[in-house]
């Protein structure tokens, strides 16, 4: 029972944090549409070439506006030693990287999937497919979720080279792309898809913890 | 064996193997070179174009060789704690992004005559790009963790995380339809390519070996020789 | 409680220290002392198994520490030389915070008494960001009393502070070691603070 009031307690100490820095997520969501006009502007108001090029570009933007959070996934607690407050009272740093996946999923990406409809319509997407593109992105925001904390754990030592942890991040997510473009383009192998969705996102979520736990040690003992 | 672990035993086996492989891998490039040049035969369909092929092959086989054994050392080094494994990828991480970039540009040099295009996007060719990149991140990882301790065994856990694109590399043609021809190597069947090319491929696959373990002899020596001194 | 034996510590191939050894029992409270760069930061956070010994080993109630980590996180607070509260905050979120994620039993009025003893109880409402260095220390110090631990393990928890709120801090050592808690804590300046070991590194 105290392990269960200690995490609703690191739930409150995140809600509270992302409440004060609420602007910083609603910045994401206007950086995510303000690039959609830019690509339709880019591309032309063409209807039949938006129709073909939406999902992707949907993707791809979600994908940039979300790396853009990463700085915020594990640097500040670890610069103001919360990180180890954390860890003395009790969690292990794999146990950690868990919780924090699931608050960054929570706080970050969510709003993106409540922003995900608003952006379909813009973009003329039908609306049956909508709902394919929702679900293909909460399977694969949470592996996203995922490969941030990895990545961000492992650049919490480098204060030169920011932009490389969210190199790592797109690197690792070409596979979520190519199978969650598909989804919507082949919508007879919906089930076989989505399948393989979670089937990279049980992987990365089973690497998260022992990664990204062993990074978040090492920051620590070395700091 | 002890020299795979040891770096004391690495140095004084390197001290006597560097000259004589240096020497080796020059005679073999001159043979190599000779053979594929002049002593092979051309296609009956890509006409000389193929000889492209000695380049191209050897060095894609070690870009993916040089990752796998980076794998091997890095897992070598976090889970039965050989602080020389860390050194070995650093040294080496440089020697396979170079292997990786000639497989990439004699590979879109092959491509403009035979499929009238630099480049696809085709499973095979976008997963070894991805590798250079892979590459290159570990280098540049190296570069900007100024903590010595951190960094070595960041960088070893990337390797690991990174590793699951090398069987993408090696299976991309057998699993998707691509442009890329299927292995034509393999230990289980017999090759399907004729002895008079298949000559020239193991000379130049031996040669490329022999240089490449040469660089990474000298590269390896110096980074024992700065760890030794604390240069970072 | 604890007992160091034989620690010696090596950080890239240049020896930190050698051979300390430490009891900590209750009711006591040791001193580090030694000039920067002596290790005393280092030996705390050995202490805690942040730092992997390169030899000897250290030991809590009899076990290696090790193997018995959680357990000594329930009996420890640990206040680093970096304040942990979040700036973005006011005071009393982060009294809030905290209090939550320590299971803290401590009544409102309790805590109101402390603030008022270190003088914070006119910023309860401020943002952490808007006091000063000294300030945002004196606040870290309410973890000592939230946690209510046993072993108390402090960084340089005098620097930055004004002579009253040393006194304030001998003052909750003193009541802290007659309640048979055991204290450590590393410094460079002197004190008045009354110590019954001091280790020089």
């Amino acid at each position: 029972m105290i392990i269960l009031n200690k995490i609703i307690s690191f739930y409150y100490r995140e809600y509270k944090l992302n409440l004060s820095g609420f602007q910083d997520i609603l910045t994401n969501i206007i950086f995510f549409f303000v690039s959609i006009f830019i690509f339709i502007f880019s591309i032309g108001p063409d209807k039949e070439k938006i129709s073909t090029l939406s999902i992707g570009i949907v993707w791809t933007l979600l994908l940039l506006s979300s790396t853009l959070s990463l700085r915020k996934f594990y640097q500040d607690d670890f610069e103001n030693g919360s990180l180890l407050i954390m860890h003395l009272n009790g969690f292990s740093f794999g146990f950690i990287a868990i919780l924090k996946t699931f608050s960054h999923f929570l706080f970050v990406q969510v709003p993106f999937l409540l922003s995900i409809p608003i952006a379909c319509i813009i973009l003329n997407i039908a609306n049956d497919k909508i709902i394919y593109l929702v679900a293909s992105f909460a399977v694969g925001s949470l592996t996203l979720s995922c490969l941030g904390s990895i990545s961000s754990s492992m650049n919490l030592m480098n204060q030169r080279n920011f932009l490389l942890g969210s190199v790592i991040v797109m690197i690792f997510s070409i596979p979520i792309i190519i199978f969650s473009v598909s989804i919507i383009n082949i919508e007879e192998s919906f089930n076989s898809l989505i399948s393989i969705l979670f089937g990279i996102l049980l992987i990365v979520f089973a690497i998260n913890p022992w990664a990204s736990g062993l990074c978040l040690k090492l920051s620590i003992e070395n700091n | 064996m002890k020299f795979l672990v040891n770096p004391s035993k690495f140095n004084e086996l390197a001290d006597y193997i560097f000259k004589p492989v240096l020497i080796l891998s020059i005679l073999l490039f001159a043979l190599g070179l000779l053979f594929s040049f002049y002593l092979s035969p051309d296609d009956y369909q890509q006409g000389s174009t193929v000889r492209i092929m000695y380049v191209h092959v050897p060095s894609a086989w070690l870009a993916l060789l040089t990752y796998a054994i980076m794998t091997l050392y890095s897992i070598a080094a976090l889970a039965f704690r050989i602080p020389f494994g860390f050194i070995f990828n650093t040294a080496v991480a440089p020697i396979g992004a170079v292997f990786t970039l000639i497989c990439v540009i004699s590979g879109s040099l092959w491509g403009k005559p035979m499929w009238g295009t630099w480049w696809v996007w085709d499973a095979r060719l976008t997963s070894v790009a991805i590798l250079f990149i892979i590459y290159l991140i570990i280098i540049f990882m190296n570069l900007s963790i100024e903590n010595r301790n951190v960094r070595e065994k960041v960088v070893a856990i990337f390797i690991l995380v990174g590793s699951v694109n090398l069987p993408i590399v090696k299976f991309s043609v057998d699993w998707w339809n691509t442009l890329h021809q299927p292995a034509t190597i393999s230990k289980l069947s017999k090759p399907s390519i004729d002895p008079s090319m298949m000559t020239p491929l193991i000379i130049m696959t031996l040669a490329f070996i022999s240089i490449g373990l040469s660089i990474a002899i000298l590269r390896i020596k110096t980074e024992i020789i700065s760890r030794k001194s604390n240069l970072g | 409680m604890i007992l160091v034996k034989d620690l010696s510590i090596e950080r890239s191939n240049k020896k930190i220290f050698e051979n300390i050894n430490l009891a900590v029992g209750s009711g006591k409270i040791i001193l580090l002392k030694g000039k920067n760069g002596s290790g005393k930061t280092t030996l705390l956070k050995a202490m805690l198994n942040l730092i992997e010994p390169s030899a000897g080993a250290i030991y809590w109630k009899g076990k290696l520490l090790k193997k018995n980590l959680y357990n000594f996180f329930n009996n420890v607070t640990y206040i680093a030389d970096k304040t942990s509260s979040l700036g973005k905050l006011s005071v009393q979120e982060n009294i809030n915070i905290w209090k939550r994620i320590f299971l803290s039993n401590i009544s409102d009025s309790q805590i109101e008494n402390i603030l008022s003893t270190l003088k914070l109880d006119t910023y309860l409402f401020q943002k952490v960001n808007s006091l000063s260095f000294g300030e945002i220390k004196k606040l870290e110090f309410l973890r000592l009393i939230l946690e209510n631990k046993k072993i108390w393990i402090l960084d340089e928890p005098l620097s930055n502070l004004d002579s009253e709120s040393i006194e304030v801090l001998g003052q909750t050592f003193e009541d802290h070691r007659s309640k048979e808690g055991s204290i450590i804590f590393s410094s460079h300046q002197k004190s008045e603070i009354n110590v019954s070991e001091e280790i020089l590194l």
